[in-house]
């Protein structure tokens, strides 16, 4: 041992003995028999079924992007309902713990909760909303649409894309394993240095945090790679730049941010993990250590990553509302000059994250100036959808309300965002819970871009819709509760309440933080109402079946596809004529055109490996964190091995024959004609891609 | 169905926001209500900040729902499918990010120089003249209590901290383990108090009164109890309870401190004083850091509170038993 670990040590178990385990804590021992009960559940509904071969097959070995998208979209709710019971948990411990006089329990002063347990929970929160739930189900949409929307049968590289997929999916995994056992950070999601070195954090937490966010980060430097190649090299014939869906732009932005900003974090958490397990002293604050350094590096990804997740959402919201307003988008190139103008200005304006630090006037200006750069094509936008809206005809369908709602919230968002990064104003609210609300609102706008993007994209994926009451109901009472959190927390810090207190001393902020208990209680209720909208569309599908065009306005090539979209996309890989290149065939008559004849398709096999490596990676990560070596060896020689053999590997593809496309699109097409689409056919102009009857394809793509 | 909700979903909203906002007073809000020269700076400029933002920020919410009502489905207006560019909106909607933007970067810039920790130019003034002279102050955060060292008077206050009004106060700064913020929201701003440095803040109160003072930067278990009293007093008070600490009976050098500083919770918020405070303890701690110096927290120290608090309390009563 290179450092000094305080507790016991032994070669075969590394730190891990059964005092680890904290059966003495009556929520953890719930917690742990409800995940295993599910648990049990659900593995014993695959088997009573037989399912376990379809789930092999279908699933869990597949590289198509959208099955992966969905799992990631998957993966990402299941984090996003811990992060929400994490955010209960902080509200009720802040709603009961205040004034000296308050009752405690269960080993805390006050409230329920110990100030470690506190820590580890508002820093899961925050990992796990925005690593394991926002970029999981931002990642499985991108996955889902951007192939379909330039045109593509599936990702660049469909196996990276799998690995991608499962090495979060083990990050996500080995959150949920340091509840049961060991501990989790807690310093902050960010990670306060030198808080996070061994002295003042000598459990396993930090640790598990450093490794949990090695493996998503790679997954998704992984998926950025995946993407750009997907956007630059896949696009149809006639997709030219400057046809590219917004969300497809979007999606390209935010990933070329992805690309450029994750590495940076893989090395600030290498560096600290240095520190930790073989005593470098980079990020302490003696021995020539700087703890600025950390604050450097680690928001000079945190920066960018705030925008990699936000631009994916402008992208949705620049879809969902040409759509709704039966309307072409106002202000393309803007648009597209204002995503990058965004992704630009994220690389240099990281030190607004401690501007309080006490550096020099000079260097607070150019970071408070270059802050306020990132409102320019921000306001761009809002002013760009406002005149979509304008002489359109809005229909307010479930993905429209809640764009509208997320333009709101972009308002709200942006002038607080303003306030922030005016320096001076910063120093008063640098820590305190107005800064919270306003990131929270501004994820909450990724919220809701989300929601509208899975109410306007679902139909695509499953081929049916949402149901339109409940989804409405679960609107409504989200919006609620997010008016009845947050307007208090805006409040309270103007009171001067700062974050993280697991303990409050003064007595006159318990009124606005009841008030915010009382909002995670319509969070809560909202939550019933989601559920009971995916079990009646589930239940009601067969009467809400959709053709190509869901949504009866649909502009962009995403919808030319069948619903749900087949195995291989596109029976011919479409010749695109149009920015808008469904709206165009709708409006030229050569949308309902089919193809009399088909050729066999190329496709990618299925493969187990990436399950595999995202198995070996969880438990080479598990054994770090636990400083078993021996199993840390044995996985990491494991991964290599495995990795080269694939690489090696030559039966990865195949051939779609072209009686099976046949099949597939017959029964697809059968069905949609039954059901009938809002668009006429007939004859056109343009061309929609090879194989249509020689008459109606003049320039079909060899 | 629609209309019924939306319905019910305004008349909810507008009965919330009286209920949230009767339930405090104006005395509560601190940020608003600023007792020092540099927090009514900041106010001054938030509010030119806030008022700048709504005069943008108000007409385009207007404008929204005035384009999500008037071009509704179904109120059958001018309906333009094709319409999608036009030089002058998009002059407009560049034009007036950029403008705002400029504005507000010119009052920004302005501003981190008035209230800028190191050398504030709000203050400049009252630290040239002859009389009342800067009172200097150096400020370490221990896990997890604020020390205030007086090096003129050689007195030392734990988790209290007393000023004289309208007289700047000159703070320097530093850790003895982890990062916190030092911050009294109606005297000044957040301030990084970090290990093995050294940073610097200033302030001025202008109203006598006790203002509420903590870290603002998570620093660990203690960190909900690092709240400190701040009193803002006239200057004949301030001498008399300077000449007040001076007869206390504890004293300091840096080898007690070193025992002082090991991680505690100060639960009970009571103030120390210490006299005969050794000179340059403060830059003692700073070096001893730097060269690797570090008060470590045991493990699973707090994991039960309540627990924690018995051991304290046994160790308090053991070490005044051998007094």
């Amino acid at each position: 041992m290179l450092v000094n670990l305080q507790g016991p040590w032994s070669p075969l178990l590394g730190r891990l003995a059964v005092s680890q385990i904290p059966y003495e804590n009556p929520i953890l021992v719930g917690t742990f028999v409800l995940v295993v009960a599910l648990g049990m559940a659900i593995l014993g509904a695959v088997t009573y079924y037989g399912k376990w071969g379809y789930l092999w097959r279908e699933w869990l070995t597949t590289v198509d992007h959208k099955k992966i998208g969905i799992m990631y979209i998957l993966v990402g709710l299941v984090m996003l309902l811990r992060g929400f019971v994490d955010a209960a948990m902080i509200r009720s411990q802040q709603a009961m713990a205040v004034g000296p006089d308050s009752a405690g329990y269960l080993g805390a002063l006050h409230g329920y909760l110990t100030p470690f347990h506190f820590g580890q929970i508002y820093t899961a929160h925050g990992v796990i909303m925005i690593l394991f739930a926002a970029t999981p189900i931002l990642v499985g949409i991108m996955n889902i649409i951007v192939p379909l929307q330039v045109g593509a049968r599936d990702m660049a590289y469909p196996y990276l894309n799998a690995v991608g997929l499962w090495l979060t999916t083990a990050g996500a995994a080995l959150v949920m394993t340091a509840l049961f056992i060991g501990d989790f950070a807690h310093a902050g999601w960010f990670g306060n240095l030198p808080l996070n070195e061994l002295p003042y954090s000598p459990g396993v937490g930090v640790d598990y945090w450093i490794w949990a966010f090695q493996l998503s980060s790679v997954g998704t430097t992984l998926g950025g790679i995946n993407l750009i190649a997907t956007i630059v090299k896949m696009r149809a014939p006639g997709m030219t730049w400057m046809r590219l869906p917004m969300f497809t732009w979007a999606s390209l932005s935010a990933n070329i941010i992805s690309l450029t900003s994750f590495p940076v974090l893989t090395v600030s958490l290498a560096l600290l993990s240095l520190d930790r397990y073989l005593g470098t002293h980079f990020y302490t604050a003696g021995m020539g250590g700087n703890l600025m350094l950390y604050n450097d590096l680690f928001w000079i990804w945190g920066h960018p990553e705030v925008y990699f997740v936000i631009l994916p959402a402008f992208g949705m919201l620049s879809e969902i509302i040409p759509v709704f307003s039966e309307k072409t988008l106002f202000g393309y190139t803007g648009m597209v000059l204002a995503s990058f103008g965004i992704a630009g200005v994220s690389w240099g304006v990281w030190l607004h994250h401690f501007f309080t630090m006490g550096s020099a006037p000079d260097v607070n200006a150019f970071y408070s100036v270059s802050t306020m750069l990132v409102g320019i094509p921000t306001g761009v936008k809002v002013f760009n959808w406002l005149f979509t809206m304008y002489r359109g005809r809005l229909r307010f369908e479930l993905p429209m309300i809640w764009a509208c709602a997320a333009l709101f919230f972009l308002l709200v968002g942006g002038m607080t965002g303003m306030m922030n990064a005016f320096t001076t104003n910063d120093y008063m609210v640098h820590n305190s819970v107005f800064v919270v609300a306003h990131f929270h609102l501004m994820l909450l706008l990724i919220v809701y871009a989300i929601f509208g993007a899975v109410n306007f994209w679902f139909p695509k994926v499953f081929g049916f819709k949402l149901n339109e009451r409940w989804g409405k109901w679960f609107f409504w009472l989200f919006t609620a509760g997010t008016a009845t959190v947050f307007i208090p927390m805006f409040t309270l810090g103007f009171m001067g309440m700062t974050r993280r207190l697991d303990y409050i001393p003064y007595a006159q902020w318990q009124p606005l933080l009841d008030a915010e208990m009382a909002g995670i209680v319509l969070y809560s209720l909202s939550a019933v109402y989601l559920v009971a909208q995916l079990y009646v569309s589930l239940r009601d599908r067969a009467l809400n079946r959709v053709g190509a065009d869901a949504w009866g306005t649909s502009r962009s090539l995403e919808w030319a596809t069948p619903s749900p979209v087949p195995f291989y996309n596109f029976a011919y890989i479409p010749h695109v004529n149009a920015r808008d290149e469904w709206a165009w065939r709708k409006e030229n008559g050569i949308a309902q055109l089919r193809h009399d004849r088909y050729e066999g398709i190329h496709m990618p096999k299925n493969t187990g490996v990436p399950l595999v490596l995202g198995a070996l990676s969880l438990v080479l990560a598990f054994a770090l964190v636990w400083r078993m070596w021996w199993l840390a060896a044995l996985c990491l020689a494991g991964i290599v091995i495995l990795v080269i053999m694939r690489s090696f590997a030559k039966d990865t593809d195949y051939i779609v024959s072209p009686e099976e496309v046949k099949r597939v699109e017959d029964a697809l097409w059968a069905g949609t004609h039954a059901r009938g689409t809002e668009a006429e056919g007939g004859r056109g102009r343009g061309a929609v891609g090879g194989g249509l009857s020689p008459a109606h394809s003049p320039s079909a793509p060899k | 169905m629609m209309k019924k909700i939306w319905g019910g979903g305004w008349r909810f909203l507008a009965l919330l926001s009286t209920v949230l906002l009767g339930g405090c007073s104006s005395r509560d809000f601190w940020l608003f209500d600023a007792k020092g020269v540099i927090s009514q700076t900041q106010v001054h400029y938030m509010v030119i900040d806030v008022v700048v933002m709504l005069v943008i920020i108000i007409p385009t919410a207007l404008l929204i729902m005035w384009a999500m009502w008037r071009y509704r489905k179904s109120a059958g207006a001018t309906y333009a499918p094709h319409w999608s560019h036009s030089n002058a909106i998009e002059a407009i909607v560049w034009g007036v990010p950029i403008l705002t933007v400029a504005v507000l970067s010119y009052y920004s810039v302005e501003a981190i120089y008035q209230v800028n920790p190191y050398k504030p130019t709000v203050l400049a003034r009252a630290e040239a003249a002859p009389a009342p002279r800067p009172l200097e102050i150096d400020v370490i955060a221990t896990d997890w209590r604020w020390v205030f060292i007086y090096p003129a008077q050689h007195i030392m206050s734990v988790g209290r901290l007393v000023i004289p009004v309208d007289t700047p106060v000159k703070f320097r700064l530093t850790s003895t383990s982890v990062t916190n913020d030092f911050y009294i929201p109606q005297l000044v701003g957040m301030i990084d108090v970090m290990p093995g440095m050294r940073v610097k803040q200033a302030l001025m109160a202008s109203h006598v009164g006790t203002y509420e003072g903590f870290s603002a930067d998570y620093s660990g278990a203690g960190f909900s109890w690092m709240n400190f009293q701040t009193d803002a007093v006239p200057s004949a008070q301030f001498q008399q309870w300077t000449k007040q600490a001076q007869q206390a009976p504890q004293h300091m050098d840096y080898a007690q401190f070193d025992l002082f500083a090991k991680p505690d919770i100060s639960v009970s918020g009571k103030p120390e004083y210490f006299s005969d405070v050794e000179p340059g303890i403060f830059d003692h701690v700073v070096g001893e850091v730097m060269n690797g110096k570090v008060w470590p927290t045991p493990m699973g120290m707090t994991e039960n509170m309540v627990k924690y608090l018995q051991k304290q309390r046994a160790s308090q009563a053991q070490m005044q038993g051998e007094l």
